[in-house]
């Protein structure tokens, strides 16, 4: 947990924070104003989105298991966080950010859902596209300094992407927030709009479950 | 993350990290472009210039054509001035213009000019005449 501390943020005094982003219509503006930002303030959004919006990609990516949707949804998610929070707290952006991500990546799920349910049986409609479409998995880089350690990366990623992709969306979204960006639990809560208690159960199961399904891989 | 738990799912937890963080690192150049072009666009939304009131941005949307409606009424009065001012209705013989226009009224009427075909008024004018010059000569 040490190599995370620095990511992990006291939420109590978020309190205030959470009435705002508990409905999703609000994180999409309803109660905000836009704002305009100074030089400095803009760099330092800047920063902070940049250092976010790899992991940010990743993370979509594998909620939405398509790259365009994962980039939309960050995109949406940057936007987003810009006009309607940068005048809030830089600390407070960050489980913000993650906030307004997860609606957008349930937003895109929604639609491919109906989009699926409506248009399903049209051939080169989406449920056929998705099958056609190309494995995220695959897309990650083979090329490196070190190719063997370079595969040995890549093959530990896709197992890890297949479990993660079996599990339900509210215990994907807390052990991507919890584990993988290292937020708290009261970030994570905060993030996933739910209390620490929901954070820390559908963490649990993620865990147990995965570790069933990563036993035996990764050992 | 509780230092109590399970050494196997500490495990898990940092092997996950680690794999993840791998992956992060691994994104090639057109994803990161892509992200990058995503960043400045949001950036810009919050820096551009702030956009003016929408009442005054009509206004000024506005103002060329304005300014244009304004140029072709004063190029049009000033080219329809004089047919303008012959047809005010303005008192005979009060406006210069009017009196320099008087012959050429009465040329274009197409009137008879008596004046000069009757032999007592040529006469006449011949007597005018002369006793103008007697006049203007003291002879009077």
């Amino acid at each position: 947990m040490e190599r995370w501390g620095a990511r992990v943020y006291d939420m109590t005094r978020f309190a205030s924070l959470d009435p705002l982003v508990r409905d999703g219509a609000d994180v999409a503006g309803r109660s905000t104003e836009e704002t305009r930002l100074d030089a400095a303030h803009a760099r330092e959004l800047d920063r902070f989105l940049a250092s976010v919006e790899r992991r940010a990609f990743r993370i979509a990516q594998l909620a939405l298991r398509n790259v365009d949707d994962a980039h939309d949804a960050v995109q949406h998610a940057m936007l987003r966080l810009a006009e309607h929070y940068s005048a809030r707290p830089s600390e407070e952006w960050r489980p913000l950010f993650y906030r307004i991500l997860y609606n957008g990546i349930r937003d895109i799920q929604r639609r491919h859902g109906v989009r699926r349910r409506f248009f399903g049986w049209l051939p080169g409609s989406s449920a056929h596209a998705d099958e056609d479409a190309p494995d995220p998995i695959e897309q990650v880089p083979d090329a490196g300094p070190e190719p063997s350690r370079q595969l040995e990366a890549d093959e530990a990623m896709a197992e890890l992407q297949r479990a993660l992709q079996r599990l339900p969306a509210r215990q994907l979204e807390a052990f991507s927030l919890r584990c993988l960006e290292g937020l708290d639990v009261a970030a994570t809560a905060a993030a996933m709009g739910c209390s620490e208690g929901s954070v820390k159960t559908h963490y649990f199961r993620a865990l147990q479950t995965l570790r069933g399904q990563l036993a035996e891989v990764w050992t | 993350m509780n230092d109590d738990r399970e050494p196997e799912l500490q495990g898990l937890e940092r092997r996950a990290r680690d794999t993840f963080d791998a992956s992060v690192e691994a994104l090639d150049a057109r994803t990161r472009s892509r992200l990058n072009q995503a960043r400045q666009r949001a950036l810009a939304a919050v820096t551009a210039a702030p956009a003016s009131n929408p009442a005054r941005r009509g206004w000024v949307a506005w103002a060329p054509a304005g300014a244009l409606a304004a140029g072709v009424l004063v190029a049009a009065l000033m080219l329809r001035g004089p047919v303008d001012s012959d047809r005010a209705p303005a008192v005979a013989g009060s406006h210069p213009a009017a009196l320099s226009q008087e012959p050429l009224e009465l040329l274009a009427a197409g009137e008879e000019f008596e004046i000069a075909t009757s032999d007592e008024e040529l006469e006449f004018y011949e007597w005018v005449e002369v006793a103008a010059v007697d006049a203007a000569n003291g002879q009077g």
